[in-house]
């Protein structure tokens, strides 16, 4: 069914969520930096999916799922399906993923840690993306 | 186990003291396996600074194995500062190397007629006069004694002229500013005439199952260098989150007065790392390297400040240049004082200058002027030398204030100054605080990382508010039972390995068939066992306090608003203990379940 993470759908949903949403304009109005979404194979996931996104200023500028390798952003994030969907639905705290061993980050952490708020407001954004039952 | 070393610094005798089966399986080592050798031996009636109290460095199983940051061990007595229990943890590569001379402990009672320092080697003990070196700041006895004994490999611990001085605040250092910083050892170590402890030794390091051990020891450290914790401590140091901390209103400010200041994101670990960094370092094994390192103008690679300092020296007095603060940090390490109660002690002052309790007659003309970088190098000379208004402060916070009627202000928890973590962003650390077996402390639980996420499920832990109350009290429990198993260890708090790990490793090392429950257990028992030394001299659940200011609320940032509900959380943590919450005891009940039944005589009677 389209429109469920990670599907394109979702991931535009997505974009035009941050796009719409006044507070996380005005949070991360200062932010610059892309960021890929690594998906990793398993359960119902057949092969890895990368969804990339250039989140610039409080806005999301490009969004798309992309081959592995093809984008070099600034902060990668990788995890399993089902840590991704429990961090969705509220049943995972982000930061709780990040710091229990089930999230992975890779990029600058001065820039991250300075950033928390952000990164948390984006987690609000994306659980608020309406998905189809 | 090896044997301890336990030696007689008044007869120059010593001793291999062989540590019994069941006391090495049930406490295991570090602080646990300390407060069971120490419970005869800490009492009202022995003083601390007095030749009879009793010393003890204890590693941990897992020290010197090379295990995810395993380097580490701790020094137990009774505090100085507190009177209480006391321990305190460190890094570096000396616990390991006491390990590799032959000894799974060092226990000094009795005094020396003058300054000596110990020199271990391969199982072989001396005492040498140490007059010639007496005098001589943390890092120049390391160097003069590895010089006198021709050896650079030789590892030394010791303390600056503030431990010499009998300081409540003095340290004991080793290595590259590798501090057991907190609750005054350095004084205990002063008042036996003890300058330092050189090890150096080319044993093995003792493993019941060293096959196993290997492979799960490789495992831990390649999970834990990929893990994102740590390569945030590699990056930033452990100041790491002083930007989110600062966000959250967790890092305090004006000596816990205000919950915003401009400057903090100049001294966060990311600024350091923008700035000043040089380089980072390591303790034994340790694949996280948290340690800073820093060039300042003068060219010259120092160690740099981490997070309690930078804190400390920086908001808190509303300082915002890093190179003051490491210079600060520096002037600290090397003459043996801790950098957490000093500048709490130095923010102490500002306060009651601030509110008119002392004046310019009282620091000999000097005006206290929150953010004034020179007056606090003038306060630090002068606690240092024990000069004029120094002298006062070098007393630490809670008898500095009661020479002014202010004791209310000094923030302290039964004598030891607070660290750098509000408890009003972070409701657990209230209880972490109230009712830590050392006094105010945040190394008995992290529990500031708990309330930002760090839940680690298979403990028990459940996610909540980090402005939680009552409900919080068993969440707490489990946090500090896990923390103190990892100061038995002594495993780093840095290191954010699964608990199912950490319990594998044991019983790899010892030989054990434990499970994570059976270790929390372990945890509880060594808790337990140490508020029952404190019950003995006579803490009791009116110390299981705050003080008076943090239960108001902060007028601004990210924690404005909220008062602690600590007479709930008590409440519902006493329930949660087992304690009786008249008395602040464990009850005979809780203590029998622990095995620790044999204590219920010495604080129920007979």
């Amino acid at each position: 069914m389209e429109g469920r993470f990670p599907d394109e759908v979702w991931l535009q949903n997505f974009c035009q969520k941050l796009n719409s949403d006044g507070q996380y304009a005005r949070i991360a109005q200062k932010w610059e930096g892309d960021l890929s979404f690594v998906i990793e194979a398993g359960g119902p996931i057949q092969s890895t999916i990368v969804l990339y996104m250039d989140l610039w200023h409080g806005a999301c500028r490009e969004a798309r799922v992309v081959q592995e390798d093809e984008k070099k952003p600034a902060f990668v994030l990788s995890a399993s399906y089902e840590v991704y969907e429990k961090v969705l639905s509220g049943e995972l705290d982000p930061m709780q993923a990040l710091l229990t061993r089930k999230l992975k980050v890779q990029g600058n952490y001065a820039y991250l840690m300075r950033n928390v708020p952000v990164i948390l407001d984006f987690v609000r954004c994306a659980r608020e993306v309406p998905q189809p039952e | 186990m090896q044997p301890v070393l336990k030696i007689n610094l008044t007869s120059g005798e010593w001793e291999r003291l062989d540590i019994r089966k069941d006391w090495a399986e049930g406490y295991l080592g570090g602080s646990a396996l300390a407060a069971r050798m120490l419970y005869e031996h800490i009492s009202p009636d022995i003083d601390p600074l007095s030749p009879s109290s009793s010393l003890l460095f204890l590693p941990g199983p897992l020290t010197g194995s090379a295990g995810p940051a395993v380097g580490r061990f701790v020094v137990c007595g009774r505090s100085p500062a507190t009177y209480l229990w006391s321990e305190s943890n460190c890094g570096g590569f000396w616990g390991p190397e006491l390990r590799k001379a032959g000894f799974d402990g060092l226990w000094v009672t009795g005094k020396a007629n003058v300054p000596v320092y110990l020199w271990i080697h391969d199982g072989q003990v001396a005492i040498r006069e140490a007059g010639q070196v007496w005098g001589l700041d943390t890092y120049a006895i390391q160097e003069a004694l590895q010089n006198e004994l021709v050896d650079k490999r030789i590892r030394v611990l010791g303390i600056g002229p503030g431990g010499e001085a009998q300081l409540p605040m003095a340290v004991i250092l080793c290595d590259h500013g590798r501090v057991a910083g907190r609750s005054g050892l350095g004084a205990v170590m002063g008042s036996k005439n003890l300058k330092a402890v050189a090890v150096q030794g080319n044993g093995k390091i003792p493993l019941k199952h060293p096959e196993t051990f290997a492979r799960l020891r490789t495992q831990a450290n390649r999970d834990l260098h990929d893990d994102n914790f740590t390569q945030a401590l590699r990056s930033l140091g452990n100041a790491g989150g002083a930007d989110y901390f600062d966000y959250l209103g967790e890092m305090p400010k004006k000596y816990f007065q205000v919950g915003i200041f401009e400057g903090s994101w100049k001294v966060s670990g990311s600024s350091v790392a923008e700035g000043i960094l040089a380089g980072v370092s390591a303790c034994h094994g340790c694949v996280i390297a948290c340690g800073r390192v820093v060039k300042l103008q003068d060219g010259v690679k120092r160690k740099g400040p981490e997070y309690e300092t930078l804190v400390g020296f920086g908001p808190n007095l509303l300082i915002d240049d890093p190179v003051a603060i490491t210079r600060f940090g520096e002037q600290c390490d090397r003459y043996g004082i801790d950098t957490i109660s000093t500048s709490n002690t130095i923010g102490l002052a500002f306060t009651l200058f601030e509110q008119g309790f002392i004046t310019e007659k009282d620091t000999d003309g000097l005006a206290l002027k929150w953010g004034d970088v020179e007056v606090v190098e003038t306060l630090l000379n002068q606690l240092i030398k024990k000069e004029g208004f120094g002298a006062r402060l070098a007393q630490g916070a809670l008898p500095f204030s009661r020479q002014y009627g202010a004791e209310e202000l000094a923030l302290q928890v039964n004598g030891l100054e607070l660290p750098y973590h509000d408890p009003r962003g972070s409701s657990g650390m209230a209880l972490s605080y109230a009712t830590s077996p050392r006094g105010g402390c945040h190394n008995q639980s992290d529990y500031f990382l708990v309330d930002i996420g760090q839940v680690e499920s298979s403990l028990g832990l459940k996610l909540m508010s980090r402005q939680a109350g009552a409900e919080k009290a068993a969440n707490v429990i489990r946090h500090q039972d896990w923390r103190t198993l990892c100061n038995a260890l002594v495993l780093c708090y840095f290191a954010n390995i699964s608990p199912q790990m950490v319990v594998e490793l044991i019983n790899a090392a010892v030989g054990l068939d434990w499970d994570v429950e059976a270790m929390l257990q372990a945890g509880e028992r060594a808790w337990n066992l140490k508020r029952v030394i404190n019950n003995k001299i006579g803490l009791r659940s009116q110390n299981d306090t705050l003080p008076g200011p943090l239960l108001q609320p902060l007028p601004d940032g990210g924690a404005a608003g909220y008062t602690i509900p600590l007479a709930d959380m008590l409440q519902a943590y006493y329930a949660s203990r087992g304690w009786d919450a008249q008395t602040g005891f464990p009850t005979p009940e809780k203590l029998a379940t622990l095995g620790l039944e044999w204590t219920i005589p010495d604080i129920w009677g007979k």
